[in-house]
This record gives structure tokens, sequence and C-alpha cells, in this order.
């Protein structure tokens, strides 16, 4: 379990799922793990349950059609790995072995956005609308780092696939006090209550929203901040609130500005014929990001802390 | 030896199903793909009605022999072998096939059909699956085998060669897979772009234990499914059954314009005419 809790203080969100995978195999057998060799956060329960851990060496394809399999015979897979490969090279297997088939595989892994480090081969800053466009998946964007312990124990009885997504994975920001709050497919957390701006933020973006909301409540901007974690479904209620309260809406994420969150939302308006007072989205423009740090990049490519500040003091 | 009057019996199926391809084709307006339909009949007869442990009546009975197809063209192929052995109705597979919310269609769909194990289609996909589901057997202890068919085609996909690494390195005895090694593909035979030789040892080189058969030879097919290892055994197991697309079927044998298609009236009197004829039958 997590020591004690510090707001804002860094823990890795992979070794709280190696834990947390460690803990659920114990009781339930139909957990196994699945990885394209990304298993060094993995030790505990590939020690402790061998027979139900499953490293195919570098291959996602296979690894995914694998879980496919194994979910076939009533177990439940946990894929652990990096996002650009599972959501792209093993893209036609979720589509068709997992989703088409309805199948319970989870695939989690790090990556989303600018994060990686490694340059665009390893950037998944696609993989939301990829993933979102198939039928039956669930989509999911996580930046607390202890959220994942309850999204995983949820997931053990949830029926459909679902893909996981999280930010760099090594050095992730506490937000919420664990044991608190109660996370669901589809739902969202008002990280802060505001009433003149709402920025809706998923994954490492959502710390980086309350800072924002800190420096702007010093110019006299209320601004609420909504961690949308589960992106489909997603929660309608929390955004028709925002809509209705605070009007202008900013939507922040570390992906493509198309085919994320932001659009997501937007279809949502275009459906019901909705309009927002003001709608910005901030996130990566249609560019093969270079190399340098996920603040470096941000700050690149337009959609830093102080982009979005200095927009929103513009609202005024 | 296989038992004689087994192999009769198992004959005396495969050209029933034979036929019942062959008048499907001819009362279907679309396309079949009768081609491969035909190079794995005997062998697809051989696992539904002798090789494989089957219960129609429970077709979730936990110690049956799973089955996937992962050559997903060749469900209409299944579907008949399965009609046969007291699945499916094979008039209502006739009667339905391809058309709006049929259960049978093309490509196998395990959410509308329930009685298969997984939908395919999408070629090089299946022996993943076949392998997760050979990797829980293994697990729970349980004694079932899995087997998986799969075209030679479509072992050009690279995740086929990913599955057959897992396979041999996770010791998976329980896992069977048979090669309808028809050596066509949809627009060229073996050899002519993509080289496919020498096709047995590519499958020895991955650590499996391969057996080559004549895949129309029904006393080899008994056999070689009378004496596989048991499936606690640590090697998985190819079959590399050396078949003829479109086999039975003068005009359609070997030819690449046959890797699908429809009968006309007259195409498919003489389809059931070469049938019988090399079966030295009467035509029924």
């Amino acid at each position: 379990m997590a020591g004690s809790f510090n707001f804002g203080e860094w823990i890795s969100a992979r070794s709280v799922i190696g834990d947390t995978l460690n803990e659920i195999g114990k009781t339930n057998e139909k957990l196994f793990v699945c990885t394209p060799d990304v298993g060094m956060n993995l030790k505990g329960f590939r020690e402790n349950f061998p027979e139900r851990y499953v490293d195919v060496g570098i291959a996602e394809q296979n690894c995914v059609g694998v879980a496919a399999g194994l979910a076939l015979e009533g177990n439940v897979p946990v894929i652990m790995g990096m996002l650009p490969f599972l959501s792209m090279r093993a893209c036609e297997q979720v589509r068709t072995a997992v989703c088409y088939q309805n199948l319970p595989v989870r695939i989690i892994g790090t990556g989303g956005g600018l994060t990686s480090g490694g340059g665009s081969t390893h950037n998944a800053m696609e993989d939301i609308a990829i993933l979102k466009s198939m039928v039956n998946m669930n989509v999911l964007s996580i930046g607390d780092p202890n959220m994942i312990r309850d999204i995983l124990k949820l997931s053990m009885d949830f029926p459909g696939p679902m893909y996981i997504r999280l930010a760099q994975g090594k050095k992730d920001r506490q937000l919420y006090e664990p044991g608190t709050l109660t996370f669901s497919i589809g739902g969202s957390v008002t990280a802060r209550e505001g009433k003149d701006v709402t920025i809706f933020a998923h994954g490492e973006m959502v710390g980086l929203a309350l800072d924002a909301a800190e420096i702007l409540a010093a110019d006299g901007i209320d601004v609420r901040v909504i961690d949308m974690y589960s992106i489909k479904p997603f929660d309608t209620q929390a955004v028709d609130k925002a809509l209705t309260e605070t009007g202008n809406l900013v939507v922040w994420e570390d992906h493509l500005m198309s085919g994320g969150l932001a659009s997501t939302i937007a279809d949502y308006f275009i459906d019901r014929d909705l309009r927002p007072k003001t709608f910005r989205r901030f996130g990566i423009p249609q560019v093969y990001a270079g190399f340098g740090s996920g603040e470096e990049q941000q700050r690149k490519y337009g959609y830093h802390i102080d982009d979005v500040v200095t927009y929103i003091r513009s609202l005024k | 030896m296989a038992d004689a009057q087994e192999v009769k019996r198992l004959n005396d199926l495969a050209y029933e199903m034979r036929r019942m391809l062959i008048n499907l084709c001819g009362e279907y307006e679309g396309s079949v793909h009768i081609g491969g339909d035909l190079s794995m009949t005997d062998l697809l007869i051989g696992l539904f009605h002798h090789g494989m442990h089957l219960n129609p009546d429970d077709i979730k009975d936990p110690a049956r022999d799973r089955f996937i197809l992962s050559k997903g063209h060749g469900a209409v192929c299944m579907y008949i072998a399965m009609c046969l052995r007291g699945f499916f109705d094979y008039d209502e597979i006739v009667k339905t096939y391809g058309q709006l919310d049929s259960k049978y269609g093309m490509h196998p769909c395990r959410v509308q059909l329930p009685a298969l194990e997984c939908s395919s289609g999408s070629l090089g996909q299946g022996l993943s699956m076949a392998t997760g589901m050979a990797i829980s057997a293994k697990a729970k202890k349980e004694s079932h085998r899995i087997f998986c068919m799969l075209g030679d085609g479509e072992t050009c996909e690279g995740s086929v060669w990913e599955a057959a690494l897992t396979a041999s390195s996770y010791k998976l005895g329980n896992l069977v897979a048979v090669i309808d090694r028809n050596k066509q593909m949809m627009c060229s035979r073996n050899g002519e772009l993509i080289n496919m030789t020498p096709y047995a040892d590519k499958w020895k080189a991955f650590g499996w234990n391969v057996i080559e058969i004549d895949g129309h030879d029904m006393n080899a097919i008994v056999d070689v499914l009378d004496s596989l290892p048991p499936s606690s055994s640590c090697r998985p197991t190819a079959i590399v059954a050396h078949t003829i697309k479109g086999k039975g079927v003068d005009f359609m044998e070997r030819v690449i314009g046959w890797h699908a298609g429809s009968l006309n009236k007259e195409d498919w009197a003489q389809a059931l005419k070469d049938l019988a004829k090399n079966y030295g039958r009467e035509e029924a």
C-alpha cells in the first residue's frame, strides 16, 4: 500500500500497477498479466504467479492476440506495455481480436502524449483518437497514480475491453488522497470548483490545470478543473454543468488536438446543438515532435501552462 | 494403422461435405472461398469427426477440445463440418448464408454464433489466440487440446511467427497447428512471387514438433490425430498437410481464379459430376 499521502508528491504509477496486480493476483485466479517485454515493474506477479505471467518478448501484435485467447477462456488479462506500440503496431488485434469479440482485455501503458522523451517513435499522441474509434472499447487516461489502483480493481469485474493511458508512469503527481474518491468508467472528478471558466483535462495535464487555476485565482479568475479520466464513455453531466455554470470551456490534453477529448466534447455539442460561450482546445498540433522534456515541448507547440493562463486571462 | 471402416466413414462424410459446399456455392449468389474450402475439407472432417473431443449438446463443455479457424475465409467449410457433427442445420446455413442478420457469413463471428470458439477473418491472428487459450489451459491444468487451422498463405503474416515463438517457448504441448499447405494464395502460387520453401523446416526452427502428411489421405489424417503427443508434453505440434486447392473438382484444382467464386448452373452440375467421378461414385 502507498504510504502517507502528500499532495503533489511524485510517485510511480508503474509501481502502483505492479503492486496492485500482485495484490489482486492473490485472490483472483482470473487475472493474467501479459507484456511485450515491458515487465520491469511486474516482478512480484511474475515470481508469485509464473503460470499466469506471459511475457511474449517484443511482439505487441501477438501479445494482444494471446490476451484475447486468454479472455476467451474466461480470464481477465492485463497487458502492460508501451502505448505507441500497443495502440498502433497491435491496432488491428486490439480492434478485431479484442473489441469485435468484446473481450475483457485491459491494455495499460506509458508514453501518452509527448512524455516519453524518446521522440516521435515513442510518443503516443494519436492513441486516444485511435482507441476511442473502436466499438466496445473504453478509454481512460489517468494522471493521479493512486487512481490506477482503484481502476484496476474495478476492472476485474468490468465486462468489456479497456484502454488505460498513463503519461510517463515513472514519476506521477499525486492529486487525490487515496480512498477518498470513488472512480467509475464514465466518471470524472471535479478536482477544483470554479464559476468563471472550466478546464477539462486528463492525465498529466490535470495537475497542471490545478496549477493554472491557482495562478488565475490570484487574478480573481475562478477556474473549475475537471479530471476527465474516462474519455469513452465520458461524464456528460459534468460537461453539461460546466456549460451552464461557467460557459467558458477549455480542453487541455497531451494528445493531438484533433481526435482526443476536445473532439469528444465538441462532437457532443454538435449532436445536441449546444453552444458554449467560448470553447478553446490546447494540445499537440499536426506535427511529429522532436526530443526534449514534456514541458519544453508543451512550450514549443503552444500548450504550455503559460499559454493556457494567458488565454484564460484574455477572456476577461 | 487407421481402422479401415473409420476411414471409409470419414471419406463418405468428406464426399458429402464437398457436395454440400458445392451446392452452397451454386445456391449463393455471392462469392464463396471454394478453393480453400475444398483443400481443407478432409482435414476438417478428420478433426471434427474423429480427432477432436467435442460435445454438440454442451457447446461450453470445459473438457472440449478448442478449434480456432485462423483462415477465417473458410468459415463455411467449418460451419458444414460442424453441421454434419450435429452443431448446426445445413438448410438454415444455405437459406441465410451471407444475408442480413444471418449467423452464418463469410467470416466466422462468435458473437453471432456462440458455438464457435472465436471470431476470425483477419489473417495471421488465430495462432495468437490459440496460444493464449493453450496458456490458460496449461495454467489451470486442463488436459484438452487447442487446434488451430491455418492457411499456408496467411503464414506470410509476421504475427504467426510471433505466436509460434511464444508457443514453443511456453512449451505448449496442448497446442496443435494444422496448416492447409495448398501452396496458393489469392493471386499467386508458391514460388512465383513469394517462396515459402523449405516450409516445414521453418516450423522446426521455431521449436515445433512437425509432421508432414498428405492432407487428402484420410488414413494419414487419422493416424496423425491418433498419435499426437499428450497435451501435457512440452512441444507444440504443427501438422503440415499438403493439399490441393479446389480438391475434387477438376476445373477448380490448382486454378488461381477459383480462390473464390460462385457457380452458374452448368459449372455447378459439372462440379458435382467431377466430384462423383473422383470419388468413384454414381452422381447422386
